[in-house]
């Protein structure tokens, strides 16, 4: 789970970074407050829970009232990337010396924590990791022996630094790998950490993603985290426990594993357009398919749907009855191609078939969306 | 002949008093594994599919001689239950259950390395030899004997490869499950280094999908070691940048990670890139795989 901006910047403040007088803001006259109290020229920052935000025009800044006024209002009422702006961020606007860089992630395939940095901060590191490789060094923590602060030093000793600075951002690693061990961190990143003309560090921006998995055992106060999901499609999904992504084409799909409803998107995308991801995990029960088919069905203009699982962990055979009530109930006219394979596979053809589904049990998914384009009539 | 399970294979299923340990311990065991004990701390004493069961893994391992495991365990409590089994000897251990912490993984992996344990998972549906046994949860109508090496990083998927070659009279040496978790036990390569080693094993099949950097790597693997042909599929080349997609390891990072970049490294590696399942049949056939 993301955490917003001025949410993060809390919990960095708890623990000692240096970081920006601020407020949070939900309207105009709330943003003209805090700027008051702080002290003009501000920048205003939409708290939106996606990437490169900056240049996507997220960020602005105030020097008078009467440009606050307008630039929050105007902030206040856009979309960025698709998402309604709830809330600005309003901070000082600080004189910057230098932009660095810090992250702390996982790295997936050595299984280490890996500490990232840079003297080339700011909104375009991504392309600074491209094109000028030696301006970012990154050191991995060994698991059993755990982070100690001389290996940041020799990290930042690799940049070139001076010592002063490399005493200050020391401090600051030191304090963000504690953050990410604590609240289970998969990212947890500064960007920029500025350099103050005084030379004094200020961590102007916060990123913290929690691990999913660790959210019940990491204990701090937030708004229940199905609330931060827009799309209520995707919000619903997650109430009733499956991973479902909204997507804009007019089939439908229900899957019982990640990588089995990927490639039946890509099989589908071939010729059709696939309206959603919908993925089960392995607690299929007749309930949850039966709101897994109400979920899916609650996207207009659908013309079909697919529903392509395995009898592995799964007792698809339940899985199957919920489906089928829910046809009877609904009285659902659309087609409906179901490909069921493994445990009790026969069984739950029965129930399907029962249900008027056309049931394919080739075991290529390919099969199964040839029949399904033969349904639609071919488009 | 196969990798990680054979006649020798003694498992104990941990967690086996749940729902889901007793049903698969049902079907591993009709599958023709061996399987001598279960753990649950608490229910020790008692039988489960005619299984006895112990309290602790040292227990289990002293009284059955048991030499790997597969877990049916809660996510919470996955990373204690791991270190126990460590400490007890067994040399496999096959995890199952999704949902585990990153960090707890980190751990685990860590540990396994330190004392030379070859440990799968998390979120895998474990190990399957055809006609011989499996540890996990695959579902075995769909596996048929042969000399095709699986690994997927998908649990689905492996049954759908498995599936498919089986109906076009090909078979299958092992078929592995990875795990699909961000963090893995093990590796992609080292897996492949098996099949590579193993008689039984002609040519085998990478089923991998976006995110990560496994068939990155391990194409420098195949690259520079395997003299087996390996065929390859890439799940996700629909899916949304930067929307998840189930596994916390489907995320799109930047360049590395996506469908194109890992089929370009796995081309360059001279592997075979299918860019739908079915044409695996296809490949099968040409290089006159059994």
């Amino acid at each position: 789970m993301r955490l917003h901006e001025y949410e993060a910047l809390d919990i960095f403040e708890q623990v000692g970074i240096p970081v920006p007088r601020r407020g949070v803001a939900g309207t105009m006259h709330e943003a003209l407050q805090v700027a008051g109290e702080i002290g003009y020229p501000v920048m205003l920052k939409a708290q939106v829970l996606v990437g490169g935000r900056g240049l996507a025009g997220g960020i602005k800044t105030a020097s008078t009232p009467d440009e606050l006024k307008e630039r929050a209002e105007e902030l206040l009422s856009c979309e960025i990337k698709g998402l309604p702006v709830r809330k600005i961020l309003v901070c000082e606007k600080v004189e910057i010396a230098r932009e660095l860089y810090v992250g702390i992630t996982v790295d997936g395939y050595s299984g280490k924590p890996v500490i990232v940095v840079s003297t080339e901060g700011g909104v375009r590191i991504e392309e600074t990791a491209k094109a000028s490789p030696e301006k970012i060094a990154s050191i991995h923590v060994e698991p059993s022996f755990g982070y100690y602060p001389y290996q940041a030093r020799s990290l930042l000793r690799m940049l070139g630094l001076k010592q002063q600075l490399i005493t200050s951002w020391t401090d600051v690693i030191g304090k963000l790998y504690n953050i990410a061990l604590r609240y289970e961190a998969l990212i947890s990143e500064i960007n920029p950490l500025v350099v103050l003309p005084n030379g004094g560090l200020l961590a102007v921006d916060a990123v913290l993603e929690v691990d999913d998995s660790a959210l019940s055992r990491v204990r701090f106060a937030l708004p229940d985290r199905v609330d931060r999901i827009e799309n209520p499609l995707e919000r619903r999904g997650r109430e009733i426990g499956v991973t479902y992504v909204d997507l804009d084409g007019d089939i439908g799909l229900i899957s019982s594993g990640a990588g089995l409803g990927m490639a039946s998107m890509d099989i589908i995308g071939e010729r059709m357009k696939p309206a959603n991801f919908l993925e089960t995990g392995g607690g299929i029960t007749a309930d949850l398919l039966y709101r897994c088919m109400e979920l899916v069905m609650m996207k207009p203009d659908l013309r079909a749907i697919f529903i392509n699982v395995y009898g592995g962990i799964n007792p698809i055979h339940e899985g199957a009855k919920g489906v089928v009530r829910y046809i009877r109930e609904h009285n659902v006219k659309i087609p409906i191609v179901a490909k069921a394979l493994g445990n009790r596979q026969e069984e739950t053809w029965e129930i399907f078939q029962s249900g008027g589904v056309h049931v394919v049990t080739e075991a290529a998914t390919e099969r199964a969306i040839d029949r399904l384009y033969e349904l639609v009539g071919g488009n | 002949m196969s990798i990680l399970i054979d006649d020798s294979t003694r498992v104990i299923v941990q967690g086996i008093t749940g729902r889901i340990g007793s049903t698969q311990t049902h079907w591993m065991l009709e599958y023709g594994t061996k399987v001598v004990g279960g753990v649950t701390p608490g229910k020790g004493g008692t039988t489960i599919e005619g299984v006895p069961v112990f309290d602790s893994v040292k227990e289990a391992v002293q009284e059955t001689g048991a030499n790997a495991s597969v877990f049916f365990v809660p996510a919470a409590f996955v990373l204690d239950a791991f270190l126990e089994t460590i400490d007890a000897g067994v040399k496999l251990i096959v995890v199952v259950p999704e949902h585990i912490p990153v960090k707890d993984v980190i751990k685990m992996r860590s540990y396994a390395n330190e004392k030379g344990v070859f440990a799968l998972g998390p979120t895998t549906p474990g190990i399957l030899v055809p006609g011989k046994g499996k540890m996990g949860i695959m579902p075995a109508s769909l596996f048929a004997p042969g000399r095709v090496g699986i690994i997927s990083r998908s649990g689905t998927l492996s049954y759908e490869f498995a599936g498919i070659l089986s109906e076009s009279n090909v078979g299958q040496s092992t078929v592995v499950g990875m795990g699909a978790d961000p963090v893995v036990l093990r590796n992609l390569a080292d897996i492949l280094e098996l099949f590579q080693e193993d008689e039984g094993t002609d040519a085998v099949i990478v089923v991998g999908e976006v995110g990560g950097e496994q068939e990155e790597k391990a194409a420098g693997f195949i690259g520079r070691k395997m003299t087996k042909p390996v065929a390859a599929y890439i799940a996700g080349r629909y899916s949304p940048q930067g929307k998840r997609m189930g596994h916390a390891g489907a995320i799109v990072r930047g360049t590395t990670g996506t469908v194109a970049g890992k089929q370009e490294a796995l081309s360059a590696a001279g592997v075979e890139v299918l860019q739908s399942p079915e044409h695996v049949a296809e490949w099968a056939k040409k290089h006159n795989l059994r």
